[in-house]
């Protein structure tokens, strides 16, 4: 049956995947939360636009609708909350989050970018206009159009997530947490980390956040960061700034 | 993870340890084929049941019209559902909004009746505080059995209020319930695949209300 012959009385503009590569994509967010869940991480779900949609996600991992699935931790964060400062409190080096969100939605991009910084492996799932490149570890997202289309078509990605990771769990050997198969392992090589600043003091010195914890770092090759900048750190120093200087 | 199978899910995933881009491979090949089905799924869906959809959008409109306001409920995924059809009506994305809640975000009231009575009673005892002729009661459910819907369903009877269900599978023991009304039910035995097309299902309501809705001059 070709798409033509659905006719569906209502969102005719059925917003699609965009492109071919959106399955492989969502096939690796699968594997890596799969990864992340095995070694003990737990997912923070947050949708601050429609928290319904947080809530589904949550609660498909926590209680399962198929007999038998393990309950995977999978946690809320409250719409109207500060979603940079609620993650930033209580997520863990190792931890997930996916946001249901639009690329504009200031607070997710802001949540994503901490990602490295804070450990955590970040899934956006969303539709119409894209974030910028590398804005999240996995982007799934739809061509857009009717915005009730792409709310029904967000629930289908997140349940595949699900479904998927589970999947991935029969697959114990590919779950290890030290596995890297990726072109370029930012942990592996000796290139910059992100990390976040918590405290700036008056001596060129700041005390960061990193995913391997907490360091005192070198500040004076670059302007003197605020707390919440992102920096890039290499062998104790901050080379460079990850914030924009138009601020 | 030993024991637990999914095989019934993607049957032809063969279980190799070491070899990631296979996997992936797999796992990407599945949820294309799952994600045509859910589309298919949608399609009949709304083509089968257009005529039922197009008479349940107006008799909420016509409740819509003499002031009377809608009230979701349903359970786990199917209270982000109710969640989200409370949304959509009260921030349409296009249209008129129209008064509608959700029975499943007061924590305070959930806890309380649960503790106290049990959980069977979490919304026909909210409807029994709120409901008033006129008004309307929609539930969602993916297998239709769920007892406190059931309950709710009599209890909007009771008061004379329009009642509206979602069910999958059969419709189970909603398609049963002299006291629902309007039943619209998902042919499919997969609840993932029940949720994604019921999803469509109430955005389809939605927009039969609002192509029928007319309210009155000087009405609220």
């Amino acid at each position: 049956m070709s798409r033509s012959d659905l006719a569906p009385s209502v969102g005719a503009d059925l917003g699609t995947p965009a492109g071919s590569g959106f399955f492989d994509d969502l096939a690796r967010a699968s594997l890596a939360l799969a990864r992340r869940f095995a070694a003990g991480g737990t997912l923070w779900c947050a949708s601050p636009g429609s928290a319904f949609h947080a809530h589904h996600v949550a609660v498909e991992f926590v209680h399962p609708v198929i007999m038998g699935k393990r309950a995977l931790p999978a946690v809320v964060v409250p719409a109207g909350s500060d979603l940079v400062a609620t993650l930033r409190a209580t997520v863990r080096p190792g931890d997930m989050v996916v946001a249901v969100a639009g690329a504009g939605e200031l607070d997710v991009s802001e949540a994503m970018r901490r990602g490295p910084a804070w450990g955590v492996e970040t899934v956006w799932i969303g539709a119409g206009p894209r974030p910028p490149g590398g804005a999240a570890d996995h982007v799934l997202w739809l061509d857009g159009g009717d915005p009730l289309v792409a709310s029904e078509q967000f629930v289908r990605v997140y349940h595949l997530l699900w479904e998927l990771t589970h999947v991935c769990f029969e697959h114990s050997g590919l779950l290890r947490p030290d596995t890297c198969d990726e072109e370029v392992c930012i942990t592996c090589s000796d290139e910059g980390r992100t990390a976040e600043v918590i405290s700036v003091d008056g001596t060129g010195e700041a005390l960061v956040r990193t995913a391997e914890g907490r360091e005192r770092i070198d500040t004076t090759l670059i302007d003197v960061p605020r707390p919440g900048d992102l920096v890039l750190v290499h062998a104790g120093s901050a080379i460079s700034s990850l914030e924009d200087d138009s601020r | 993870m030993s024991g637990e199978t999914t095989d019934f899910l993607y049957p032809f995933i063969e279980g190799d340890e070491h070899d990631a881009p296979s996997l992936l491979a797999d796992l990407s090949r599945s949820a294309d084929a799952k994600w045509n089905q859910s589309e298919g799924l949608r399609a009949e869906t709304l083509t089968r049941i257009g005529g039922q959809l197009a008479d349940v959008g107006a008799a909420m409109a016509r409740c819509f019209e003499r002031g009377g306001q809608l009230f979701t409920f349903g359970n786990g995924g199917s209270a982000t559902d109710a969640d989200d059809v409370a949304q959509v009506f009260t921030r349409p994305p296009w249209g008129e909004p129209l008064p509608a809640r959700s029975l499943v975000t007061d924590h305070a009231v959930l806890s309380a009746l649960s503790n106290d009575i049990g959980f069977d009673v979490v919304f026909s005892r909210q409807l029994e505080a709120h409901g008033r002729p006129g008004d309307i009661a929609l539930g969602l459910s993916t297998s239709g059995n769920s007892e406190n819907l059931l309950m709710a369903f009599r209890q909007a009877a009771r008061r004379g209020m329009c009642t509206v269900g979602l069910s999958g599978y059969d419709g189970g023991r909603m398609a049963q319930c002299e006291e629902l009304v309007h039943c619209l039910i998902v042919n499919s035995d997969s609840v993932h695949r029940i949720q994604e097309t019921q999803a469509a299902v109430a955005h389809a309501l939605w927009a039969a209300v609002q192509s029928e809705y007319r309210p009155h001059e000087g009405a609220a």
